[in-house]
């Protein structure tokens, strides 16, 4: 058999690195989901609009001449900003309430069309690009990759490393943790719980506004952009386990490869059902996923 | 299985309670009997849909409102009827009762096996299941071209109901809103009864207290896989219809829009009414179609009216005529 060297090398080969490079940005959008399920049982379902508001923004600022670097510094600042003033209008007056994960998934959902539809007032129905910052070829393994996919990859992994280093090494995460695990108890330690809130809607749709500046030059900016990118996220988060700042991660990856790969012998619209197929039987098999939850050991 | 009585009659005017609450009812049937003689050709068919959508919305509150089950996929039901009964219409049968019995028989089957899987799922996790499943729905109807793809069904040919002697043409839009009519009030007035019995009392025990229902012996699987297929009957009603009103069919029949905007109709109109969703989608699909003509953000308006019920009226409408039962 001397074709399948060549095959897996020239044909499977590059569909695993591009799987890796859009596994890892899908990573950071999930990464946020999983955090703020996990702290709070509230399934942001703005959570792709608050990635197109970033999209937005990148094209915003690059237009008044920050460029794109200047743009990586402050979209998800403001996405971040855009987050935690969800959490504190919209989130945290619902939080007493019994059926809170049902009325926070209900007004999380009513944001979304909203700020969906304000993009179309501001920016129309149209689809921008945005161009890559850097241009040039790399080759990994003798297979060509755009420069700039090696910094998605670079930028998202180094993202995700810091992640977890907040959350498993620092004060700071285990105050988190601790929220997590028992908001009452944590907080009659002192800790203060609103802002450990707060600042997880923070982080979480930061990440979110990061991925959306890496990947607006692979892909575009448009009003729904979100919203596709956002049901792909969820199928990873249920897969990870809701909540699971691990199988966020690794779920990320695997579901990128399934898709990339099946993408090679199935036409792509059905490589797509096929990851909601795995999400399915997982939920099937394993509901809560195939990781435990932040704030659990 | 369960010990205690379950033949136990439950006065009917106990349950209606008929204070100003339970002359709404008959009040609002009044209205909609009425409403053709004031109403031209445009806003008599708007009515049907209103009435169709209403139903996934009615469906949406059997789950949430009593046994406190989000479905974000009650529209997988309603694009399965409408797809069931275009290809009957198209390939197979002019028979209204034929393609109503396929139908009631189909969404039945689906519903037994999806229901017997979700229901395993606490909380949050039946909301996903379900959410996927209507979207994996949409998706495999979506990539098959012997389904029409993404272009759907067209030229669906509408027919006449046999009735013993004589027959209603759904051609005539007159004919057709008071079938519609009779079809979502006979489906409004039957949850209404069921859930009135002390089937109603233990699914709404199961809803407030999940872990003690089964120490007095029930289980609760049974009651809620009963109240999910009932449900899926409901949303199938308008799904049986709605491709007679509008000529075809297409994949986003089943798609997440249709499942939300029922979940907003229920919220709207009060979860755990009954009566409250019906009004809402009467409310919603008029304020769309209202909107419309005036203005392209009717989605906006969708999403504020949903921010500010979630969040200040999370009663609905008829919540707040509730004053006895606290929400």
């Amino acid at each position: 058999m001397p074709e399948i060297l060549p095959y897996l090398h020239f044909v499977v080969l590059p569909q695993v690195i591009d799987g890796l490079i859009i596994g890892v940005a899908l990573a950071l959008m999930a990464l946020g989901l999983t955090m703020i399920f996990g702290l709070l049982d509230v399934i942001n379902l703005a959570h792709g609009e608050i990635y197109m508001v970033g999209g937005y923004a990148a094209l915003t600022l690059i237009g008044w001449g920050a460029g794109y670097w200047g743009a990586l510094v402050f979209v998800p600042v403001i996405a971040g900003l855009a987050g935690w003033a969800l959490e504190d209008f919209g989130i945290r007056p619902l939080l007493p309430r019994g059926d809170r994960a049902v009325v926070t998934l209900l007004l999380t959902f009513g944001v979304s069309l909203v700020l969906r539809d304000l993009a179309q007032v501001a920016f129309g129905t149209e689809t921008y690009s945005i161009a890559a910052p850097v241009s040039g070829v790399a080759f990994l393994a003798d297979v060509p990759v755009p420069l700039y996919r090696v910094f998605v990859l670079v930028t998202g992994v180094a993202t995700i490393l810091v992640t977890w280093w907040l959350v498993y090494r620092t004060r700071i995460g285990a105050a988190l943790r601790a929220t997590a695990a028992d908001p009452d108890m944590t907080a009659s330690f002192g800790i203060p719980v609103r802002l450990v809130y707060g600042a997880t809607f923070f982080y979480g749709c930061a990440l979110a506004g990061l991925a959306s500046v890496l990947l607006s030059p692979i892909y575009a900016v448009f009003p729904t952009m979100g919203h596709d990118f956002l049901v792909l996220a969820f199928a990873v988060v249920i897969v990870g386990g809701m909540g699971s700042i691990p199988g966020a991660v690794i779920a990320a990856l695997l579901l990128a490869q399934v898709h990339g790969l099946a993408s090679l012998w199935i036409p792509p619209v059905w490589a797509e059902t096929l990851v909601y197929g795995v999400m399915m039987l997982v939920l099937v098999g394993r509901p809560a996923g195939l990781f435990s939850r932040i704030g659990e050991a | 299985m369960p010990t205690a009585p379950l033949t136990r009659t439950v006065p009917w005017a106990a349950v209606t309670r008929r204070g100003v609450l339970g002359w709404i009812g008959p009040g609002l049937l009044v209205l909609a009997l009425l409403f053709p003689a004031a109403a031209g050709a445009f806003y008599l068919r708007l009515a049907i849909e209103a009435l169709l959508l209403g139903a996934i919305a009615l469906s949406v509150d059997i789950l949430l409102g009593f046994a406190g089950l989000l479905s974000l996929g009650q529209a997988m039901y309603f694009g399965l009827a409408a797809y069931l009964t275009a290809l009957c219409y198209l390939h197979l049968t002019q028979s209204f009762w034929l393609v109503a019995a396929i139908v009631i028989a189909a969404v039945a089957l689906v519903a037994v096996l999806l229901g017997a899987v979700a229901i395993r799922a606490k909380g949050v996790y039946f909301a996903l299941i379900t959410f996927g499943a209507a979207e994996i729905a949409g998706k495999v109807v979506h990539n098959t071209r012997a389904l029409g793809g993404s272009d759907g069904l067209i030229g669906i040919p509408v027919p006449s109901i046999g009735l013993p002697g004589f027959a209603l043409p759904l051609r005539n839009d007159l004919v057709f809103y008071y079938v519609v009519l009779v079809a979502v009030t006979l489906a409004f007035i039957g949850v209404r009864r069921l859930l009135a019995t002390p089937f109603g009392s233990v699914l709404s025990a199961i809803r407030d207290n999940a872990i003690r229902v089964p120490y007095l012996g029930y289980n609760p699987f049974w009651y809620k896989l009963v109240a999910y297929l009932i449900a899926a009957e409901v949303a199938a009603l308008g799904g049986l219809f709605y491709p007679l009103l509008r000529g075809f069919v297409g994949p986003d029949l089943f798609g997440f829009d249709i499942s939300t905007q029922s979940v907003v109709m229920a919220l709207v109109g009060g979860i755990g009414t009954l009566i409250g969703p019906l009004v809402g989608g009467v409310v919603v699909t008029l304020l769309q179609s209202v909107l419309g003509s005036y203005t392209e953000r009717h989605l906006f308006v969708l999403g504020l009216v949903f921010i500010l019920f979630v969040r200040f009226l999370p009663g609905g409408l008829f919540g707040l005529l509730r004053r006895d039962e606290p929400p």
